[in-house]
Parts: C-alpha cells; sequence; structure tokens
C-alpha cells in the first residue's frame, strides 16, 4: 500500500512537472498560429523551391513576433501584430509556391502537346507512306492481273484481229440443235467475264453460226439462240447487258467447206468477239472470216 | 503667425491625406498608401473572383486603419495599414495561384483529349484501305 502510493506521488510529480514544462511559455494563439504557419510552409518542396523569398519573411516576422513575445509579453499588440503577419506571409509563400508549381505544370504540358502532335504527325506519315505502298502494291497486282488474265484469253485461243479479240467456242459446248450451254463453257465464260471485269470499257458481241445442214431459217434461229445463251452467261457473271451483243448468222461466214463431218463441225461454233478498248465492233462484210 | 500656420499645415496635411486631419504625432501615410495601391493590385488579379474573403478583410482593415488615423492613433492604423497590406497581397497571390491552377485543369483536359483524338486516328489508320486521315492539325 505504501509502495503503491509512492509511486502514484511519483507519477503525479512526474506529471506535473511535465504540464508546468508545457505551460511556462504560455503563448498567444496567434503566436502558436504563426509557428505552425511557418513550419507548415517549411515542410512543403514546393514552397522551399519556389517562394523561398516570403518564407524568409514569415520567418523574420516570426522572429519579430518571438522577440516581442519575450521582451512584452504573449497579449502585447505587437506581438499578436506580428504573429499575424508572420502567418499571413508563410501563407503568401503557400500561393506563390501554387501558382509557380501550376505555371511549371503548364510549361511541362505545352512540351507534352508538341510531343504529342509531333508523334501524331510522324505516325500520319508513316501511315500516309503505307498508304502509298499499299496503293502502288494494289496497282502492281491489279496489272499483273490483267496481264494475266490477257495471257489467258490467249490460252483460250483467242485471236487478236482488225475487229478485236476473237474467241471461239466449238459446237462441243452445246448438244446437237440445242441451244442449252454445257458445263464445258463455264471455264472460259469465267475468264471472259472476269476479263471484262478488269476491263470495264471494253464490250463483247457474241456471233453465232451453224453448218449448212438444215433449212436456213432453222439454222438462223439456232444460232441466235446459241449466241443469246452465251450472252445471257456473261451477263450472269455481272457483266452489264450494255455491254454484251448477240447476233446469229446461220450457215453464213463459214470458216471451212462443210463437205464432211470435220469441216462441218467447224462451222458450228460461237464466237466472241472483245472490243479493242472502247471502240465498236466492225460489222462483218461479205468476205467472212474475222 | 500661428493661425497661419495652423492654416498652412492643416492644408499640407489634407493635401498629404486627403482623409486624415492633422495631426501631432506623424501618421503612417506611407503605410497607407502602401496598402491601398496592395488592393489596387489584388483587384487587378480579379481577386475579388477568386480571393473574396482575403480581399474583404484588406478593405475593412484598410478602413480601420484610416478611422485610426482620423483618431490620431498612429500605432492602430500602422497596425492596421500594414495588416490591410499583407491581406491584400495574400488576396492577390491567392487569386493568382486559383487562375493557374485553373489554367492547369483546363490543360489537362485539352492534353486528354488531344491523346483520345490520336489514339483514335492511329487506331482507324490501323484498319486497311481507310481514306487518308485528315491533314489539319488538332485544334490549339
Amino acid at each position: 500500500m505504501q509502495r503503491t502510493s509512492i509511486c502514484a506521488a511519483a507519477v503525479a510529480a512526474t506529471l506535473l512537472g511535465l504540464t508546468g514544462c508545457e505551460t511556462s511559455p504560455k503563448a498567444d494563439p496567434l503566436l502558436e498560429q504563426a509557428r505552425a504557419t511557418v513550419a507548415q510552409a517549411e515542410a512543403n518542396p514546393d514552397v522551399v523551391k519556389y517562394a523561398s523569398t516570403e518564407l524568409d519573411r514569415a520567418r523574420k516576422l516570426l522572429i519579430n513576433a518571438e522577440a516581442s513575445a519575450k521582451s512584452k509579453g504573449a497579449a502585447d499588440k505587437n506581438t499578436a501584430h506580428y504573429a499575424y503577419l508572420s502567418t499571413q506571409m508563410a501563407h503568401i509563400a503557400e500561393q506563390r509556391a501554387h501558382e509557380q508549381s501550376a505555371v511549371a505544370r503548364i510549361k511541362a504540358g505545352e512540351t507534352e502537346r508538341q510531343q504529342i502532335l509531333l508523334s501524331a504527325r510522324e505516325s500520319e506519315a508513316d501511315r500516309a507512306v503505307a498508304q502509298a505502298r499499299t496503293a502502288q502494291s494494289q496497282a502492281e497486282q491489279s496489272q499483273a492481273e490483267s496481264q494475266r488474265l490477257a495471257k489467258e484469253l490467249e490460252n483460250l485461243q483467242a485471236s487478236q484481229t482488225s475487229r478485236g479479240i476473237v474467241l471461239t467456242l466449238d459446237d462441243v459446248l452445246f448438244d446437237t440443235g440445242k441451244a442449252q450451254l454445257k458445263s464445258g463453257a463455264q471455264r472460259s465464260l469465267d475468264q471472259i467475264a472476269a476479263f471484262l471485269n478488269e476491263n470495264p470499257d471494253r464490250h463483247v458481241q457474241i456471233e453465232g453460226f451453224t453448218d449448212s445442214q438444215g433449212p436456213n431459217d432453222y439454222n438462223l434461229e439456232l444460232s441466235q439462240s446459241r449466241a443469246d445463251a452465251v450472252a445471257a452467261a456473261i451477263i450472269q457473271r455481272g457483266i452489264d447487258a450494255q455491254r454484251v451483243r448477240a447476233l446469229g448468222y446461220g450457215e453464213e461466214f463459214p470458216v471451212a467447206a462443210n463437205e464432211n463431218p470435220g469441216s462441218r463441225q467447224l462451222n458450228r461454233r460461237v464466237e466472241i468477239i472483245v472490243s479493242n478498248g472502247d471502240k465498236a465492233i466492225p460489222g462483218r462484210t461479205a468476205t467472212g472470216a474475222p | 503667425m500661428i493661425t497661419l500656420n495652423g492654416i498652412r499645415n492643416a492644408l499640407w496635411c489634407a493635401v498629404a491625406f486627403g482623409i486624415i486631419a492633422c495631426a501631432s504625432t506623424p501618421m503612417p501615410v506611407e503605410k497607407l498608401a502602401v496598402a491601398k495601391s496592395s488592393i489596387d493590385r489584388a483587384e487587378q488579379a480579379q481577386a475579388a473572383q477568386f480571393a473574396q474573403v482575403e480581399l474583404t478583410s484588406a478593405r475593412n482593415k484598410f478602413a480601420a486603419a484610416q478611422s485610426a488615423a482620423e483618431k490620431h492613433d498612429a500605432g492602430a492604423a500602422a497596425r492596421m495599414a500594414d495588416q490591410a497590406d499583407i491581406d491584400a497581397q495574400l488576396a492577390e497571390s491567392t487569386a493568382r495561384a486559383k487562375q493557374q491552377e485553373q489554367l492547369v485543369t483546363e490543360m489537362d483536359a485539352g492534353l486528354r483529349d488531344l491523346r483520345n483524338e490520336t489514339l483514335r486516328r492511329d487506331d482507324s489508320g490501323a484498319a486497311p484501305l481507310t481514306p487518308t486521315p485528315a491533314t489539319t492539325p488538332p485544334r490549339q
């Protein structure tokens, strides 16, 4: 019991001592505020960086306030006055730091803006170059494609004549007496349609022929029907009907003598004439073969 | 002679500081002038809009300094003038700081828009066969 009370007394004495120490420089709240505000400004790196002059002034005013408190007491008018000035000056230092760091950010932002614009322009230029390359390679591709098509037309035993490129489909593409196109003609027609697609200024004339067997009227009609069937097949492949013309010549303009089955077979044919560019296809003259 | 001196004094004082009557102790005419010019600068910095509390405090203290001077209280006039001056300085620096910070906010928004715009253009540019992007530079 005794020990406890001694202990308590010691604690109480210590506490008293502490509070005594604490309260001894009993300061005016304005002075306390000035100390705290100046300390806060000093702890702000922006203030140290951008507003050292203002911070120095605040410190000097605080020294004045402390001196006044020491000589005339905390309640003195001058103490309160200098404490107030010091507090306000520390706030001014902070505001000045805000302003200057904002100015620095604006400067940095302007640099960043220029950087963004520059890289945007660069990537725009890169894109333009890439697009030009793409366009060039597309042009090259389409040129190669049209050369290939021309070659293919050649392979279809097309021949270049004064009327245009002439391509002959023989009678194995039709059943006897029928105008229905057989599937063997599909590839040739695909190629002609592709060629016309690639060369939109060109047009075609389809001409149907028969041998001399059978009545003339029937042969005329059959040759017209076969030419029409070929024309329809080309139009079906996406070629404008305006660019396709079909004519039946019957047994006219034979390419062989009609003396034997072999020569008659040669005469049973459909010729496809592709115009030279956008020029009209000249009509057939009585002398016949293209 | 004495009356003449008094009149001359009064005139001189009235010229030096219109409102303050002639006094035995020298009035802090200079401090008042300094405070007034600080208030003017704060007003020019748009403190009325951005630091109204500080500016009002400066004006009130300036008025208090004037009335202390009228009552021939040189000490109070000097203190009030100094406080009006420092309040006006705080009003000015606060107004300037707020305006700069407003500019920073606007700039950040502008940068964000610019970044988004260039990103979008990069995206559209990546797609094949798009038409050439507009050559006009983005808004400044």
